[in-house]
């Protein structure tokens, strides 16, 4: 271990330049996927507050467009295995002076689900602020959502960043807002073994809806696949600018060590010596990228999470899981772009130590 | 380890450069390839010692070809040993270091750089000793494994007379003791030091004296 240490360290320029292209390279897939995570995670956090099951338009592409009528609710809420229903309704609109914020409407069951700081629940033409917007507007006592004036009747706090950053209103005031009934039905089950049989029963009665397991709901949602796929092109499009800027170095530091794989060569290590001893060079490399991009990745995280700027709505968490596949794509970027460079230093003719011509 | 070249023909490109020459480099013999510049001294010994394929000819090590030896590494690591005109010492590494990473047994390090006189400059760097030192750890690194061969190209194309010598001495001394050595230079005192000589000429052995 010791021997490449002291291989890195004579290469000091080098070796930083590596270390700092990895380390960004990390630090670009922490945060794209922190943050996309995040908001997937939010996002899926909120419908499961409450969600076993999920009830939207049919075939909609998107939540926000999402239109059901809220006259069904009822004879949902007595079939057998449903313990509650609740309706949702998500809108976005402008709160003077924010250009858009996140309303939500639902109804008076779902309250209780909010932990409130200060006041009370909404009465009708009454809203509640999420704790970050409270403190982004300073502790307003009105305010006005497309120039319609609500008395703000109290405060709530949210781990959920889009609804700490946003506004709770009753379901019939958020209907008159954004002109639907609902745009999703939450259904608590007291049995989920019923789940299958339910959201049959509630597909035959309400045919312009769609009833699915909030799990399902999750992994189809196509918000989440956008994000998720757009996460991972940016991320591999990092990955792939890592090895590239590896590969370019590490070619260079084979070049100027030409003479010492060549000596090594004719001393007869074999090639595969040669190519370990350059993968633990940048292997160390890497586990220190990997622990520097980390902690930036960790600071800048906490540095959006608390800029006003974003209301809260980024919010990426390193999980464990996360931390885990970054480590093994930090060490496979390693591997990767060091594979060529030291296939091409163990391949170095100990020939060409040999002084030609002249002498 | 006996080496024997048999019709050795070398080009680069066009370029006719060693004209058939038949060789036998004995067990333990202390070998000189003398003779002018370009005249294919190292051409010759690169073939004679696994580094360069001949064009034409063939060359046998105790009668296996290189493709019988088996793993060239292992067969290099094993039985030859090399110096340059350079010393390829790796900067990172302390002399010592350097001779332990072609060392099998390393509990032959300090013995065999006691005897070249290195003994206490192995922890220092090669930018921190002389030339002259410089090219005894490549020697040492070189005869760590006690090859029966070492192939030495030059090996005192850097260094005054006085130090060249004291090389030629070295080589003496271990080939007194067993080691076979081939070394090509165009320094005739290299000569004095020698049993066979063999003197180069455009590309022909001019002729082999033995003593
Ligand atoms: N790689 C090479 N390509 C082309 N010509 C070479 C090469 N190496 C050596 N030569 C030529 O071959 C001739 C013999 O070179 P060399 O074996 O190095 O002789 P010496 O070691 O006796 O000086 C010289 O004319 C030299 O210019
Ligand atoms: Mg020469």
């Amino acid at each position: 271990m010791i021997t490449p240490l002291k291989a890195l360290r004579k290469n000091r320029f080098k070796t930083a330049l590596i270390f700092m292209s990895m380390s960004v390279s990390i630090s670009a897939i922490f945060l794209i996927s922190a943050i996309s995570g995040g908001v997937v995670s939010m996002y899926s956090a909120m419908l499961k507050t409450d969600g076993d099951i999920i009830v939207t338009q049919k075939g909609i592409a998107d939540t926000f467009f999402s239109d059901i009528n809220r006259s069904q609710m009822g004879s949902i809420a007595k079939m057998e295995g449903v313990k509650e229903v609740t309706a949702l309704i998500f809108g976005a609109a402008p709160v003077d002076p924010l250009p858009i914020v996140g309303i939500y409407g639902v109804s008076e069951n779902r309250f209780k689900s909010y932990a409130l700081t200060q006041g009370s629940s909404p009465q009708m033409g009454e809203v509640m602020l999420g704790s970050k917007i409270y403190e982004t507007l300073k502790h307003p006592k009105t305010i006005l959502i497309s120039k319609k004036k609500f008395v703000v009747s109290g405060v709530f706090k949210s781990k959920i960043g889009f609804e700490d950053g946003g506004v709770v209103m009753n379901v019939e005031d958020g209907g008159a807002l954004f002109h639907k009934s609902a745009s999703i039905f939450l259904i608590t089950l007291s049995d989920l073994g019923k789940s299958d049989s339910l959201i049959k029963k509630i597909n035959t009665l309400l045919p312009e809806g769609e009833a699915k397991t909030t799990d399902s709901f999750i992994d189809s949602y196509n918000q989440f696949k956008i994000i998720k796929t757009s996460s991972d092109v940016i991320g591999a499009m990092a990955f792939l600018m890592g090895i590239l800027g590896i590969v370019s170095m590490m070619s260079m530091v084979v070049n100027d060590r030409k003479g010492e794989f060549g000596i090594m060569r004719s001393i007869g290590l074999s090639s595969r010596t040669i190519i370990f001893k350059l993968l633990s060079e940048t292997l160390i490399i890497a586990v220190l990228a990997f622990a520097v991009a980390w902690g930036v990745s960790q600071g800048v995280l906490e540095l959006i999470e608390h800029a006003d700027k974003f209301q809260g709505y980024i919010n990426g968490e390193i999980t464990f899981t996360l931390l885990c596949n970054v480590f093994i794509v930090s060490v496979t970027m390693a591997l990767l772009g060091t594979l060529l460079p030291a296939i091409y230093a163990a391949r170095i003719d100990p020939m060409s130590l040999i002084q030609r011509g002249g002498a | 380890m006996n080496i024997i070249g048999s019709a050795l023909e070398h080009y680069y490109g066009q370029e006719y450069i060693l004209r058939g020459i038949d060789i036998e480099i004995k067990a333990g013999s202390f070998t000189a390839i003398i003779g002018e510049s370009g005249s294919g001294k190292t051409t010759l010994l690169s073939i004679l010692s696994t580094l360069l394929n001949p064009t034409l000819g063939s060359v046998t090590f105790d009668g296996k070809t290189i493709a019988e030896v088996g793993n060239i590494d292992t067969f290099r690591r094993h039985n030859i040993g090399f110096v340059f005109q350079f010393h390829y010492l790796i900067s990172y590494l302390t002399l010592r270091e350097n001779v332990a990473l072609a060392a099998l047994d390393e509990t032959l390090i300090d013995p065999l750089m006691e005897s070249l006189g290195i003994e206490r400059l192995g922890g220092r760097y090669s930018d921190e000793v002389s030339g002259g030192e410089r090219q005894r750890a490549a020697i040492a690194r070189a005869l760590i494994n006690r090859p029966k061969i070492v192939f030495a190209d030059e090996p005192t194309g850097n260094l005054d007379s006085k130090n060249a010598l004291g090389v030629y001495e070295l080589f003496k001394r271990f080939s007194d003791e067993g080691t076979g050595f081939v070394v090509a230079s165009h320094d005739k005192k290299l000569a004095e030091y020698a049993d066979t000589i063999i003197e180069m000429e455009d590309g022909i052995v001019k002729k082999i004296y033995q003593r």
